[in-house]
């Protein structure tokens, strides 16, 4: 029995030296870092692939998706103390697009620190769309070149999400276009924070990627239920076109982080 | 950042510092401790059948991928009496996501470790379990590229010490009889930690080894009835952080095996042994964070036969999953073998 408590107590020891070990604070992060976002698109929890048939939705409405691009713009970071750094404004217009394999965004001198929540916005805000197309520098000529731009208005589609539906009530496949974008001056510019499951750490010597899961399912089911048997072409509607911007806000979530990517 | 590096080498050669004095102060308990209650004759090798049966399989513990990572983090019981040198062959087959989404692609991993172990009697009441992995992993990705890692693992070594001892010199014995042996040890950072496998979504565990300095506690426990026996083990790693700032979680692990041992003849036995396993493991860390998706648990069935000849001891080991949810079901284990040649003494 004495042996046993001896033992017992060497075995204690060691976990109190072992705990000594757990100081993991004061990161004396300095200089800057590059921040990559990766828009990972999917549709209800599946991967998405252009022309494959997705699950039904909760309308009962089956859509295999051709086209999925959007413009995400004004990249923001806050840190763990709550200060914003708003990413240059110029620079922070960025296309994503399912065919064309864009999915990868990088913010490039982020100074270092700890950041807790990412903000940007779907499309183009107030402010850019009023600088007309000087102050957008190659915006239109990028988004083009993706299928982002209305030729008739000359404005942007803020997302372009097109295919093919069935449903209960249409059995024929049937083209669907969502293209969302600014109706006069109904911005339906919506912004999007998420909060960062792992702390974002930047520094001279760490970049940092945030792996967003995106399911655009939701564009048509989120917070509002929109039906493509009731309408399936959703460009220039002055009431449902606010309803996809709510939606397409709802998308985004972060899958995880990577921290330290290296230089 | 620099600076930081250095506090955590320092930290950890602090650790390593006070870790083997607290080996070489089991060695002195023992030493202090082991008075002339047992006979100190090495039993004729002949008649080890009559001993009671030790099994040598009782290590059958990996990280998640590894013995891959952490060469042998694995059940660190020891015989009882049982001094040996060995080679075991283990063969751990995963696959893990190749993505986020419910429907990214499954990649097949295969671990592959060759080991040389033993245990080694350093005074009476305490033995020294060594294990040196050699490793040879691969991974087919989804493009059909397959990526191949191998050499040396994490070495570890334990101190067990036998707090209760059942009688190096009984024949089988008609009356129960208990053993309990307490001990720790150290794994050390010689299998290479490569950061650039555990980037993506995939198994983080696709290394040679963890990189850092680990200490494992362990107690075993077991009983002999005639010919029957059970045994039971628990141990736990404190995984530290690694010079490239990332940290496997610490890891729990326990079993039970139920055996009996036939007398084919003076100087061969068969062993069939039956058994259940769990490990546990907590969060990996990087820089100080946690990594999403890095914790788990597995339940795991185990049939295995050892054949024991004069002094030889080959095993076989067949473990499966009765139950796992391994990073969060994007890695599952889909079978465990193990194959083992011993060498009393």
């Amino acid at each position: 029995m004495k042996n046993f408590k001896i033992a017992l107590l060497a075995l204690i020891s060691i976990l109190a030296i072992s705990c000594d070990n757990d100081d993991d604070d004061a990161m004396g992060l300095t200089g800057a870092g590059e921040v990559s976002v990766t828009f990972d698109n999917g549709y209800a929890g599946n991967d998405l692939i252009l022309g494959t048939t997705n699950a039904a939705n909760t309308n009962g409405e089956v859509l295999t998706v051709t086209r999925l691009s959007y413009i995400v713009s004004n990249f923001s970071l806050i840190d763990v103390d709550g200060n914003e750094y708003v990413f240059p404004k110029d620079d922070s217009y960025f296309i994503i697009s399912q065919e064309a394999d864009l999915e990868d965004i990088a913010l490039p001198n982020i100074p270092s620190g700890e950041y807790t929540t990412l903000k940007f916005g779907v499309g183009i805000d107030d402010e850019k769309f009023q600088q007309g197309g000087e102050g957008q520098g190659d915006l239109w000529t990028r988004a083009e070149a993706h299928n982002l731009t209305w030729s008739w208005t000359a404005g942007y589609k803020y997302i372009n999400y097109e295919g093919t539906f069935t449903s209960e009530s249409v059995t024929e496949e049937t083209d669907f276009k969502v293209h969302l974008g600014r109706i006069g001056d109904l911005v339906n510019y919506e912004e999007v924070s998420l909060a960062l499951p792992t702390t974002v750490m930047v520094s001279d010597e760490m970049d940092a990627n945030i792996h967003l899961k995106i399911d655009a399912s939701k564009i048509l089911v989120a917070t509002n239920n929109l039906k493509l048997s009731e309408k399936a072409i959703l460009m220039t509607d002055a009431e449902k076109a606010p309803l996809v911007a709510v939606n397409a806000s709802e998308m985004f979530a972060v899958d995880h982080v990577h921290n330290g990517n290296g230089h | 950042m620099k600076n930081i590096l250095m506090m955590n080498d320092l930290q950890n050669f602090r650790l390593q510092y006070l870790y083997i004095a607290f080996v070489i102060s089991i060695l002195g308990f023992s030493q202090a401790l082991a008075n002339d209650k047992f006979p100190s004759v090495d039993p004729d090798p002949i008649t080890c059948l009559g001993h009671f049966h030790v099994l040598d399989n009782v290590y059958d513990f990996c990280d998640t991928c590894g013995c891959g990572s952490s060469g042998g983090s694995m059940g660190y019981g020891t015989g009882l009496n049982n001094n040996f040198i060995g080679v075991r062959y283990i063969g751990q087959q995963y696959r893990s996501r190749d993505g986020i989404f419910n429907d990214s692609p499954w990649i097949d991993e295969n671990f592959n470790t060759m080991q040389l172990w033993g245990n080694f009697p350093v005074l009476k009441r305490t033995v020294v379990n060594v294990i040196v992995p050699y490793q040879f992993h691969s991974r087919k990705f989804s493009d059909n590229t397959t990526q191949h890692i191998n050499g040396l693992g994490d070495v570890s070594v334990l101190a067990m010490y036998n707090v209760l001892k059942v009688r190096p010199d009984s024949i089988v014995s008609i009356k129960l009889e208990h053993y309990v042996q307490v001990g720790g040890g150290v794994k050390i950072p010689t299998g290479t930690f490569d950061k650039a496998n555990n980037t993506g979504s995939v198994n983080p565990s696709f290394q040679l080894g963890n990189g850092s300095w680990d200490y494992v506690l362990a107690a075993n426990y077991g009983f002999n009835y005639r010919n029957w026996g059970i045994s039971t083990l628990l141990n736990y790693t404190i995984k530290t952080e690694n010079p490239k700032e990332y940290q496997f979680g610490n890891q729990f692990n326990y079993a039970l095996n139920a055996f009996k041992t036939y007398y084919v003849d003076n100087n061969f036995s068969l062993t069939p042994i039956l058994g259940v396993a769990g490990e546990i493991y907590e969060t990996n860390k990087e820089y100080g964070a946690v990594v999403a998706n890095t914790k788990g648990d597995i339940f795991l069935g185990k049939v295995s036969l050892e054949a024991a000849y004069s002094r030889y001891a080959l095993g076989v080991v067949s473990m499966l999953p009765i139950s796992q949810n391994l990073n969060n079901d994007k890695v599952e284990l889909k079978n465990r073998l193990s194959i083992y040649l011993n060498v009393n003494f």
